[in-house]
């Protein structure tokens, strides 16, 4: 153990170190918690819970900003990971109970780590290569990594705190490996526990191997190992966030989405054909039934289309991270409402043709239903609303992720309290 | 929980990156450390992973100690909410599947990345005997860019494999664009390292006049 801690020893390798990218990386796990908590919410909301409709990008940039954090968060990880390797060496393994907790403490928080961003990297693209709930799995890690990082925030604040602020010292410049090598002779306790020297055979070899390898300077060490993790976050940044931040666009390169691919110019999450609609949207007895206080009315699309239009323009944005700015015309949902002489209080229960799917009903609260901007969609883009955007009528509404932006719409009906 | 000013460092708060995980270093610290003029460093390195000095840890144990309580309580509590919500919501037969990932994780960074970089590091250096520090550290930089870089791309080429839903989920060649991405960074790294190289063989003169103004 002292040896494989000899020879990880690096000028990188420090406490100092260990706070700056600790704090960046804490940032990120903030953020995402922050971001992903207002998306559940969103979608799962409390009773009585009520919501901002403007900015009407709102929800645009605070899921981009979720999936660029976590994507942020691989070099950040990988890079904090990299400065406290050495302490999986710790000798001895385990100091007593409180010393046990705390390294499965950190154990589970590593391994937690790393499989929430890979599950939410690999959810962005829709691929499940694994035997759980990505939904749930995810919420439910987002509380637990929140929970360990606030603990290690308090176990390790004594070093945080010294460490914040202080620029390397003169003696941080020396390396660590010298400083141990130097002493391993009049190290009493490091003889009594490996020996005066160092391990014979093929393990002597190698580690004599590691120690006569040349070294890096501390000072270029330090720099280079920065500059490359703020080269390497900002290049996973950077060619992903385009699939959200048009500035980038054009060098979106390994985004999973990219602006304006899609039918009329517009990305798609579910089609027909997974929601099993592409019958029942196209029938040409299809009509949207709007219900209030045991009142229905059924309308056609040409009724629909017979009622005044609004023309609005708003991002659809995706969960995963995506969104796409459209022009979209039809009923506002309001008008629709009132022409019902629903109670301006009334939230509305959105139900889709599709009959199977966590999404096909949801609901919607009294303030996106009151907002000028929500409109029963019938044109996209200048066009008829694709049926694989949602033909024959469809939500928008601003600041709402996309799975509530009902497609196929069936029926709409006030939720009488 | 021990928070005292000695308990800090060994106990609960202790990084211990590098040397100080070794007991017997920080043991013997006070003695040899001080003792030996060549272990300066095991001086300086060693007393700041371990505990602040004791002036101000004395001054601010106290409130160090309840902020650290209330910290660790309360992450507690939002670690037992989550391991709830895991419960409650997952189906039983799910969770060992989540407990297999979690721990292929730790196996998968600590027994096969770790090693990997760490050989990475040694044969570069080795490979790097003749070039100067700089050079080495841009050529590492420049792979482990890359590495990462590919860390999130190289899935989106694999998943495309799978029959994306539909054709607005990955709809870029990423192969194609990888390949362009570690050709421009290559171009980068071996232009930057050049640059360092010639540098290093030629040191620009600065006269003593140019420096006064």
């Amino acid at each position: 153990m002292y040896e494989a801690q000899r020879a990880l020893a690096s000028p990188v390798r420090n406490p100092r170190m260990a706070t700056v990218i600790g704090r960046l990386l804490g940032a990120a796990f903030l953020i995402c918690f922050g971001t992903g908590l207002y998306s559940h919410f969103l979608q799962e909301p409390l009773d009585g819970m009520r919501f901002a409709t403007r900015p009407e990008f709102l929800y645009q940039v605070t899921q981009g900003t979720h999936i660029i954090a976590g994507i942020a968060c691989f070099p950040l990880l990988l890079a904090k990971l990299y400065i406290v390797f050495p302490e999986l060496f710790s000798f001895p393994p385990v100091r007593g109970l409180v010393h046990l907790v705390e390294r499965a403490s950190i154990a589970l928080f590593v391994g937690a780590s790393m499989v929430q961003i890979t599950i939410g990297l690999l959810n962005t693209y829709q691929w499940y290569p694994w035997p759980f709930p990505f939904r749930q799995v995810h919420f439910a890690l987002g509380w637990i990594l929140i929970g360990l990082l606030i603990i290690h925030i308090g176990v390790k604040l004594p070093v945080i705190a010294r460490y914040w602020n202080t620029a390397p010292t003169e003696a941080d410049n020396d390396h660590l490996v010298d400083a141990v090598s130097a002493d391993r002779a009049e190290n009493a306790e490091a003889v009594r526990l490996w020996g005066e020297t160092r391990p014979g055979g093929m393990t002597g070899r190698v580690l004599n191997f590691i120690d006569n390898t040349p070294r890096t300077a501390s000072r270029l060490s330090r720099r280079g190992f920065l500059t490359t993790v703020g080269v390497a976050t900002t290049a996973v940044v950077g060619l992903t966030a385009g699939q959200t931040f048009t500035p980038l666009n054009t060098v979106n390169l390994f985004g999973p989405r990219k602006k304006g691919v899609g039918p009329q110019g517009v990305p798609v999450n579910r089609t027909s054909e997974q929601a099993k609609v592409a019958e029942s949207a196209m029938a040409a007895g299809w009509t949207l039934t709007v219900a209030v206080s045991g009142t229905e009315r059924a309308f056609t699309r040409a009724e629909l289309l017979a009622l005044p239009q609004t023309a609005v323009t708003l991002p659809i944005a995706c969960v995963e991270g995506w969104s796409q700015m459209a022009h979209w015309r039809g009923v506002r949902l309001r008008d629709l409402a009132d022409l019902m002489n629903a109670d301006p209080s009334t939230s509305f229960r959105l139900i889709s043709l599709e009959e199977r799917g966590s999404f096909s009903k949801t609901q919607m609260g009294r303030e996106y239903v009151r907002d000028p901007l929500t409109l029963v969609a019938l044109e996209l883009n200048g066009e008829t609303l694709d049926l694989e955007h949602g033909y024959p009528a469809r939500m928008i509404a601003p600041g709402r992720p996309g799975v509530l932006q009902t497609k196929w719409l069936r029926r709409i009906e006030a939720i009488e309290s | 929980m021990r928070a005292d000013a000695n308990g800090t460092g060994d106990e609960a708060a202790g990084v211990r990156v590098g040397v100080t995980g070794v007991p017997g270093v920080r043991g013997d610290r006070g003695a040899a450390g001080h003792a030996a003029p060549g272990s300066r460093s095991t001086e300086g390195v060693g007393t700041g992973l371990n505990s602040p000095p004791a002036g101000i840890a004395a001054s601010t144990s106290r409130r160090m100690r309840s902020i650290r309580l209330v910290l660790v309580g309360g992450g507690v509590l939002l670690l037992a909410w989550g391991v709830f919500e895991m419960f409650d919501s997952v189906r039983l037969s799910r969770l060992p599947g989540v407990a297999l990932w979690i721990a292929a994780a730790i196996v998968l960074h600590d027994a096969i990345l770790s090693p990997i970089v760490f050989a990475l590091g040694i044969a570069l250096r080795r490979a790097g005997r003749r070039v100067s520090g700089t050079v080495i550290a841009i050529v590492q930089g420049g792979i482990l860019v890359g590495s990462i870089v590919s860390l999130i791309a190289v899935p989106t080429i694999v998943a495309k494999n799978f029959a994306p839903p539909n054709p607005t989920v990955l709809p870029l060649n990423y192969g194609l664009n990888l390949g362009i991405f570690w050709l421009v960074l290559a171009a980068l790294t071996v232009g930057l390292s050049v640059w360092a190289f010639v540098r290093a063989r030629h040191p620009v003169t600065v006269f003593p006049d140019d420096s006064g103004h």
